[in-house]
């Protein structure tokens, strides 16, 4: 018994090991960034680990240097920020809305509606990005920040997780509600919305982060360099700042962590509630 | 409280009316990071003297090219009311599609070309209808840098002049630093097309003695020139003296001796290799050239030469507000000479080697610019066809990647260069 | 109160039927005549090829190039995120404690954007790289990563590969936790070893979760943009070339809306007979092995 016990520690050591080393594997790419925007300018990316910390780079990049001016990378960040919040606040409460109607409503042409979002899920969108293209800047909407916003302000994911979820709630829970004089609006702020809350963390962080690393679209239909987001203004600048790396490598930190750090926050409710988005 | 109201009202007031009487123009700026620089200063100072206008400097958007960029804002609808940053072939290409406007049709284009001193350099910027609609900011004539101090250890005391002198200084470079190379050349294998102006075009126009590739629509390329200088490339490479792979710096930390050079980029190693000094680490040539070019002959280049233009899409009281920025800066000899001083490029003038002024600074600030402003009347322009990002795009594609890698021949590239091209002009 | 009840179902989906009609109905509508037209999006007069840009896109190379090149990458990603996903789900489930520290820790590669590690690759893949120097200094000598087609593909298949292995490790970790305890046990008494449990019991019950990453990633093939944008623009001689950079190209480099879309059209078409196909044999495969 005590050397099986003994094994079976052996064995879970070695478990460790494996998994830290995995670990460090698929975070070196953000370590590598990290390290590089801190590295003095003549040894970016020759070393792996600067011998000794610059904020060079950091300076260079926000205040720009001899013959170059800076980018607006904060303004962007908060472009980003923006665009992303929005998107992903109104995927959230859209998606509880139709996935409640789905879900707990009778109505004529239900089952329609569901169809036709199945259609639309599994059509292929590439499909649409030149009429789209063509349609927000007919509406006069190009070189605006709703043209990011706009096109994706319903997730139709977004629904069907809410459906599926809203379907496991009792009816009875419902019934009481109305009972008690409660709106549909009143039912699914108040009831449906806390009950669904593991869904919610799941829905808003894949949602976000999505919308957060949107590039396509988002250089398509602005070109405005005070409405670009981050994504797109790290993409534009990799030509005329290739001389540049470190500042480069700054500006990557800049679009990585603040994802990271949201993440990370919600790493915990996100681990809870993951299993129960994909099991579905 | 009242009066705080008040005292808000009217401040609103003042504002809406100044917001009313200004005009707003915006101006973009080349992606080249001094430009940009030289473009805010040139506004920042025209806004302090003319209230009444507000101009709006940011850089084209790359998205992947600034040509791309400039096309997807005027399908969108939002051009800029001037942009700089436009060649000839671009130019043709707007012009077709009625995207800008003549500068001779306002008023005073005349006094501005004779004070700028650019009657003779104008000539090469007339359109087919006879219109002005580039004003050239910069020629650069493409020279090739050798480092010196390298070349004088390998027991050079000057560089070499023709491909068999290039590849002797390679072997004897192999032989002393086997882990250097010759040339660093990573945009040789991509197909990007106006990477071709900064390789082939300035050793194709060297080997040539100048001659184009096209006039109007008609192939008129030397071919024994372009074969050679392809099979100048495919032994470079093939003598492990020429390396494509990407590096950030490789001229400038000594792992390559020779590159392809323009003045943009005095002021980015100003800022990261100061150790690099004309005369002493670095010298400018004209392209090398093949072995049978006489040597008396003058060596011909690629000019890379870029202007202004203004865009249909702006108001007329925008264009006639732009047209009024642009001519302050244009009409006053200083504005030249901070260009020069901020991007380290020539302005597009006729006096650029005789004025004192320009030569002056020249002479004690930055030397290397003597070398450019000499070989500038040896500098041929861009292929000027509105169809220009295919015909080099097909050059990488169908031409110097194949040869490079062993598929063709340099003959065999060259015709089929030329086969394609002829597809696309049809 | 009837009425009403049918007003309120109707009103709480209309946020979804307004943008369905909106950026999904219309702009369908929209391409499938755009496709016959010859337009740079600027020019006032469209015009009329009929069936033109099809019979050109058919013959394009570029197309070809781009057909292919998606079942390359799927050839060398869905087989790797399929194994790397599945250790990584492996580890965790065998993991103790800290499960939930290392699964987080796992999927971190999931929120980078492809343009920040496109950064990171180019910066480590550059010629003198302290990583190409280390190959150099111990094997004498290093690929040329991103100029040599081979290489190039499977740079960009890695970093795909590595981005998704966290988030679909998920998927077989919660797959794994459905697998009851009972029958470890019994095949334990029955004296079966670890390897025959995983070959028997484990990858069997796995199945559903096989096939949901299956789909997900071969669907994902069809979509690749921002990494060959950036890090390659397609090259080496087209080696990294995919549907989407041959539709910004031609619609939005070039301006050819029409052609565009014609692209468009034919790369919905490839992904949907291409999900189809590889559906059916993934399904019929698990009916075959009694998998379902």
């Amino acid at each position: 018994m005590r050397l099986t016990k003994s094994r079976k520690n052996t064995k879970n050591l070695m478990l460790y090991i494996l998994a830290t080393l995995v670990l460090l594997v698929m975070i070196a790419p953000y370590l590598y960034m990290l390290l590089q925007s801190l590295a003095p300018w003549h040894e970016v990316d020759r070393v792996f680990v600067p011998t000794s910390l610059s904020f060079r780079s950091y300076q260079w990049l926000f205040a720009g240097g001899a013959a170059t001016l800076p980018r607006p990378w904060l303004r962007a960040l908060g472009n980003s920020a923006l665009v992303a919040s929005v998107v992903t606040f109104s995927r959230v409460i859209f998606g509880a809305f139709v996935g409640y109607a789905l879900a707990v409503l009778s109505f004529h042409g239900r089952r329609i509606v569901h169809n036709f979002i199945l259609f639309h899920m599994f059509y292929p969108g590439i499909i649409l990005l030149v009429p789209t293209f063509l349609l927000i800047r007919a509406m006069g909407l190009y070189n605006t920040y709703l043209a990011m916003i706009l096109p994706g302000l319903v997730s139709t994911w977004a629904i069907f997780m809410y459906a599926n979820f809203f379907r496991s709630v009792p009816k009875e829970v419902v019934e009481a509600a109305r009972i008690d004089g409660a709106g549909e609006l009143r039912i699914i702020f108040r009831i449906m919305i806390p009950i669904a809350r593991p869904v919610t963390t799941i829905v808003f962080l894949f949602l976000f982060m999505e919308r957060w690393i949107e590039l396509l679209w988002d250089m398509i239909v602005v070109r405005d360099p005070a409405k670009q987001t981050l994504n797109v203004l790290l993409t534009t600048m990799f030509g005329p700042y290739g001389g540049y790396p470190g500042p480069l490598y700054a500006a990557g930190v800049l679009l990585t962590f603040p994802i990271v750090l949201v993440f990370l926050i919600f790493s915990r409710k996100f681990v809870q509630g993951v299993s129960l988005v994909i099991s579905t | 409280m009242r009066e705080v109201w008040k005292v808000w009202a009217f401040g609103l007031l003042v504002l809406g009316f100044v917001g009313m009487a200004q005009i707003e123009i915006t101006f973009w700026s080349a992606p080249n990071p001094s430009q940009e620089v030289f473009w805010r200063r040139m506004a920042e100072r025209y806004m302090a003297e003319h209230p009444g206008v507000k101009i709006t400097v940011s850089p084209i958007p790359e998205t992947p090219t600034s040509e791309a960029g400039i096309l997807a804002a005027i399908a969108g609808g939002v051009a800029p009311t001037a942009s700089e940053n436009i060649f000839i072939g671009f130019g043709d290409e707007l012009v077709r599609s009625q995207a800008v406007v003549p500068w001779n049709a306002f008023p005073g284009w005349e006094d501005l070309v004779k004070a700028r001193n650019m009657e003779e350099t104008m000539k090469s910027w007339i359109f087919a209808d006879g219109n002005y609609y580039i004003i050239p900011m910069y020629v650069n004539a493409m020279l090739i840098a050798w480092r010196i101090d390298i070349l004088r250890e390998l027991g050079y005391d000057k560089p070499p002049r023709t491909y068999s002198e290039v590849l002797a200084v390679g072997e004897r470079l192999k032989a002393v630093h086997p882990d250097k190379f010759l040339w660093l050349r990573s945009e040789l294998e991509v197909p990007t097309w106006w990477q071709r102006w900064f390789d082939f075009f300035v050793f194709y126009y060297a080997a040539s003695g100048g001659q184009p590739f096209l006039i109007g629509a008609e192939i008129v390329a030397d071919d024994k020139a372009a074969v050679e200088a392809l099979r100048f490339f495919k032994t470079l490479r093939d003598k492990k003296l020429l390396i494509t792979e990407p590096l950030a710096a490789g001229f400038e930390v000594g792992k390559t001796i020779m590159t392809v050079l323009g003045p943009w980029t005095f002021p980015w190693w100003k800022e990261n290799y100061p150790e690099l000094v004309y005369g002493k680490t670095f010298v400018l040539t004209p392209p090398p050239v093949p072995d049978w070019y006489p040597a008396d002959a003058p060596v011909f280049t690629f000019a890379d030469a870029k202007g202004v233009v203004m865009y249909a899409q702006a108001t007329l009281e925008q264009r006639q507000a732009m047209w009024d920025f642009i001519r302050w800066v244009l009409s006053n000899t200083e504005h030249d000479l901070a260009w020069v001083q901020i991007t380290g490029m020539l302005p597009a003038r006729d006096d650029v080697s005789t004025n004192p002024l320009f030569i002056t600074y020249i002479q004690e600030k930055e030397p290397a610019l003597l070398a450019y402003a000499a070989n500038i009347p040896y500098a041929v322009p861009p292929i000027a066809h509105y169809q220009y990002v295919q015909i080099q795009e097909l050059m990488g594609l169908e031409c110097i990647y194949p040869v490079l890698v062993g598929d063709l021949t340099p003959e065999e590239g060259w015709a089929a260069w030329k086969a394609a091209v002829r597809t696309v002009l049809k | 109160m009837k009425l009403q009840k049918e007003l309120r179902g109707w009103l709480l989906a209309s946020p979804y039927l307004l943008t369905a009609v909106l950026f999904f109905l219309i702009p369908l509508g929209w391409s499938l005549s755009l496709v016959l037209f010859d337009w740079n999006l600027i020019a006032p007069v469209r015009i009329y090829v009929g069936l033109g840009n099809f019979q050109e896109a058919l013959r394009s190379t570029r197309v070809l190039h781009a057909f292919v090149n998606t079942y390359k990458f799927m050839a060398a990603i869905v087989p790797a995120v399929v194994v790397v996903s599945l250790g990584l789900a492996l580890i965790v489930h065998h993991l103790p404690r800290l499960k939930w520290f290392y699964a987080v820790g796992f999927f971190l590669p999931y929120l980078a954007s492809g343009v920040a590690i496109s950064l990171v690759v180019r910066g480590v893949l550059s010629y003198d790289s302290a990583f190409n120097a280390f190959l150099r200094a111990t094997f004498g000598s290093a690929p040329r990563w991103l100029r040599e087609p081979a290489w190039a593909t499977l740079v960009i298949s890695a970093m795909i590969v590595w981005k998704l292995s966290g988030y679909y490790a998920l998927i077989f970790l919660a797959g794994l936790q459905n697998i009851p305890r009972e029958l470890y046990e019994a095949a334990a008494l029955d004296g079966a070893g670890a390897l025959t449990q995983f070959g028997k019991i484990t990858l069997p019950l796995l199945y559903p979760a096989f096939y949901t990453v299956l789909i997900l990633a071969v669907g994902l093939c069809f979509g690749i943009f921002t990494e060959p944008y950036v890090l390659t623009g397609g090259g080496p001689r087209f080696a990294t070339y995919t549907w989407q950079l041959e539709i910004y190209y031609q619609a939005f480099e070039r301006f050819r809306a029409g052609y565009g879309a014609t692209v468009a059209v034919l790369n919905a078409l490839a992904t949907f007979v291409s999900v189809l196909i590889i559906r059916r044999l993934v399904e019929s495969w698990g009916v075959r092995k009694g998998f379902r």
